[in-house]
């Protein structure tokens, strides 16, 4: 470590009591179900996650079980389970340690996922969805629907809101295509649970996704205050809780209580470290073996107020307008020509960036091959730099958390 | 084993027709599309297989389908991860050194990941006069279906309006034609390979796709109807151990194809993106040719891209790549995996498990290609199930 570079006292939110307490009435809602003899439904992020409220369903999530096995050290054995089958290793890990747990349970850190009895993919990230939604269908020999969206363009949108996705406009063509597959998607759900869509449940559905919502566009509002106020090692979570558990009452309470802290950390000018040094951009799928990375820019000064992966997750939902809202969710600067970069970095002005760290996902063709070109647009529009770091999501071997330590010194030696 | 083993060594035709040669000629040095270009036709290059050409082509352009002809990629490694696809890095790298400055614009579509943020960073990068991404469907719903066609109806216009010509039906019906005698000519062809004796070679086969798409269609359809009598009546290639299928996806490498028949096999049959995947299924020439364009497109059974409700996105290639070892009698199989191929990366283990009757030698392709690495395995490969 540089000599100047000493580790600061660390003050995060306390959002980690909260995720706790959000996993178990989470947790306890799928027990209930599952007692119930609810179908389950293995989802992936962007998905409209208020039709799992709506329709009762056990939801199951690969991303959110790989991340997890990341963080318990499973998903290394899990990843060779699917290069040993054939599968390319340049995919992405949260594929490749899925089918591990198909197809080797006991590698698999427990409680592994529900059985399926559905699979919904979607193409409002990536194509790796429809393919991993395909590939887990078979294998499990259940159905399979696939909700389509466009890759945007300015020409389709307009210039688009970088935090709330709020676009200028969408084209109708488009907009109504995507209507269409989301009611193909209620039609399929009505199929699987032998029951019609209750209208009130879902108004009530996207009341609470709406509330929950404009909380979550609040924190990440907030992190962006001066000093910054909060870990990333806690923002980074946001992302479960807006792609898997928008629209139920529980991440609705989380948010409140995380907006509250955040709010009362800025009204206090409180960070979370007493001396803030750079103020760095994050973005990539968080490495989710490493997560104490953060921790440690952040105890030498470096802290994140905005992580864009993170913000990519969030969007406002409006209840009105719940079609309009489920499409909206897929509009963020990952599902669209890179032009709509520069929406987002221009939201990103009011945080005070002095440089960027990127994970680079390996794997991961979404996040991966837009790094550059977000590296190249911070630098034109915001003057900062960037230190891209090789970080596949789940496979801590590709990633040596000592190397990104130094590489993350150095970066931050040439910020002064 | 179904093949002729006749010699040890493969002795390709005697008299060589040179078509393949100069239609090769034709891709390595672009020089029909220069002469095109210098005649005021405008040049669109495309991304995928994805994108309808007769649209293009209707329009009084010429699609050209972009392959690299980079060898390394110094420079698209620094705007892309390394670990990508060759067709990816070299498609950038050429648009970076200004190779492809004879473009007047870039069309993709959102086939996959790869392509689709390839269409984004080759426009970010290299600047273009006119560029579209065609949004694709992935399931070939009725719904889908009319999308996609008011999707391309979209794109025509875009199109025309940038090209400043009127979009015209019947031009465009014309061109459906066209291409759809461009798909029965190289069905054809793909014929000859898989007799007995056949009458032209993988790595020749290439070079005839490949000079495809360096010439407008017409110009393609009559080179190929001069030689096709002379290409029936060579003597055919007798000597070979080994009947082969190429399976992958967007490789080109005519080099490899070469040191793999120069090793006593014979390629009989493939289902790459840039060979036979690239020319079939033929486009019904009703009357309503966006629709017909949506239903051949969205049907390509050599990609994966869409499926049918409910029926898995590997079965239809899965399926066509049996029906080509059936029809070419091959008897074993070569799969060229670029390693950063995202298409391939995902059904490489169920295609191996489909065929798991053959022998399978899967090849691991990176850019650039080296020969020497490769041979010893194909070698070995050829002398454990070949004559």
């Amino acid at each position: 470590m540089a000599i100047n570079m000493k580790m600061q006292e660390w003050n995060p939110l306390g959002y980690k009591v909260l995720y706790k307490e959000l996993f178990k009435r989470h947790l306890a809602r799928q027990e209930e179900l599952l007692k119930r003899g609810r179908p389950v439904g293995w989802f992936f992020s962007f998905h409209p996650s208020e039709l799992i409220y709506v329709f009762d369903l056990v939801s199951a999530f690969p991303e959110q079980y790989s991340a997890y096995c990341a963080a318990r050290g499973s998903s290394t054995d899990l990843i060779d389970v699917s290069l040993s089958m054939g599968y390319g290793h340049f995919l992405c890990d949260y594929f490749k340690t899925t089918i591990g747990s198909i197809v080797k349970p006991e590698k698999a850190t427990p409680p592994t996922m529900p059985k399926p009895d559905f699979i919904i993919g979607s193409r409002g990230l990536c194509i790796a969805h429809c393919e991993m939604a395909d590939v887990f269908a078979r294998f499990n020999k259940v159905p399979c629907y696939v909700v389509n969206y466009p890759y945007w363009t300015r020409d389709m949108i307009g210039r688009h809101d970088g935090f709330t996705k709020v676009p200028e406009k969408i084209d109708e063509t488009y907009f109504e295509y995507c209507v269409a597959s989301l009611e193909g998607l209620i039609d399929f759900l009505e199929g699987i649970t032998g029951e019609k869509m209750s209208e009130d449940k879902f108004k009530d559905v996207f009341r609470v996704a709406e509330d929950t919502s404009k909380l979550l566009l609040e924190i990440i509002r907030l992190m962006m205050s001066k000093p910054t106020p909060g870990s990333q090692r806690e923002i980074c979570d946001l992302v479960f809780v807006a792609f898997f558990a928008l629209g139920s009452m529980y991440a609705y309470d989380f948010a409140r209580e995380a907006y509250n802290l955040i709010r009362d950390r800025v009204k206090n000018g409180v960070g979370v470290v007493p001396n803030e040094r750079y103020r760095l951009l994050t973005f990539g799928i968080m490495p989710w073996h490493s997560l104490t990375l953060y921790e440690y820019c952040e105890r030498l000064g470096a802290t994140f107020p905005a992580n864009l992966y993170v913000n990519e997750s969030v969007h406002l939902v409006e209840a009105d307008k719940p079609f309009e809202s489920m499409v909206r969710r897929t509009i963020h600067f990952t599902n669209a020509d890179y032009e709509m970069i520069y929406d987002v970095v221009e939201g990103l002005k009011e945080a005070d960036l002095d440089g960027a760290i990127l994970f680079e996902n390996t794997g991961c063709r979404v996040t991966s091959m837009i790094i550059k070109p977000l590296a190249d647009i911070l630098e034109e529009e915001l003057g900062i730099p960037s230190l891209i770091i090789e970080a596949p999501q789940c496979d801590p071997r590709i990633m040596s958390l000592d190397r990104a330590k130094m590489q993350i010194e150095a970066f931050l030696e040439t910020l002064k | 084993m179904r093949s002729k083993r006749i010699s040890n060594n493969a002795k390709h035709n005697k008299r060589k027709n040179t078509m393949p040669d100069h239609l090769y000629s034709l891709f390595l040095t672009k020089s029909k599309i220069l002469e095109y270009k210098k005649a005021g036709k405008r040049i669109i290059g495309t991304l995928c297989n994805g994108v309808p050409e007769e649209i293009i082509h209707s329009l009084g352009a010429m699609p050209t389908r972009l392959l690299g002809l980079s060898k390394t990629t110094e420079n698209a490694d620094l705007k892309l991860p390394r670990w990508l696809c060759a067709y990816a890095r070299r498609i950038l790298e050429d648009g970076l050194r200004g190779y492809l400055n004879y473009l007047d614009g870039v069309v993709g579509i959102t086939s996959d990941d790869t392509k689709m943020r390839l269409y984004s960073t080759y426009t970010f990068y290299v600047k273009n006069n006119f560029s579209y991404i065609i949004q694709m469907s992935y399931v070939r719903s009725e719904n889908s279906l009319k999308f996609f066609s008011m999707e391309l109806e979209r794109f025509a216009h875009k199109l025309s309006n940038h090209l400043l010509c009127n979009f015209n039906l019947d031009r465009l019906k014309e061109s459906i034609k066209i291409y759809n005698k461009f798909r029965l000519l190289c069905k054809e062809v793909c014929g000859l390979r898989v007799i007995d004796t056949p009458k032209i070679c993988g790595a020749d086969w290439m070079k005839i796709m490949l000079g495809s798409v360096s010439t407008l269609k017409e110009d393609f359809n009559k080179i190929v109807e001069d030689e096709l009598a002379s290409l029936k009546d060579s003597e055919g290639v007798k000597d070979y151990k080994l009947r082969v299928h190429i399976s992958g996806a967007d490789f080109y490498d005519v080099e490899l194809l070469q040191l793999i028949e120069s090793l006593g096999a014979i390629i009989v049959s493939d289902d790459l993106c840039t060979a036979t995947g690239y020319f079939s299924g033929f486009v019904n020439e009703g009357e309503e040719p966006f629709e017909d364009l949506a239903e051949r497109y969205l049907s390509c059974s050599a990609c994966t891209f869409t499926a049918h409700p409910n029926v898995s996105l590997i079965k239809d290639r899965i399926g066509f790549i049996k029906k080509e070892v059936e029809r070419s009698k091959a008897d074993a199989i070569i799969i060229l995996r670029d390693k950063g191929c995202e298409i391939y990366g995902w059904q490489c283990s169920s295609i191996m498990e489909e065929l798991q009757d053959f022998p399978v030698l899967l090849l691991d392709i990176d850019t650039p290609i080296s020969l020497e690495q490769y041979k010893t395995r194909i070698e070995a490969f050829i002398e454990s199930y070949g004559d």
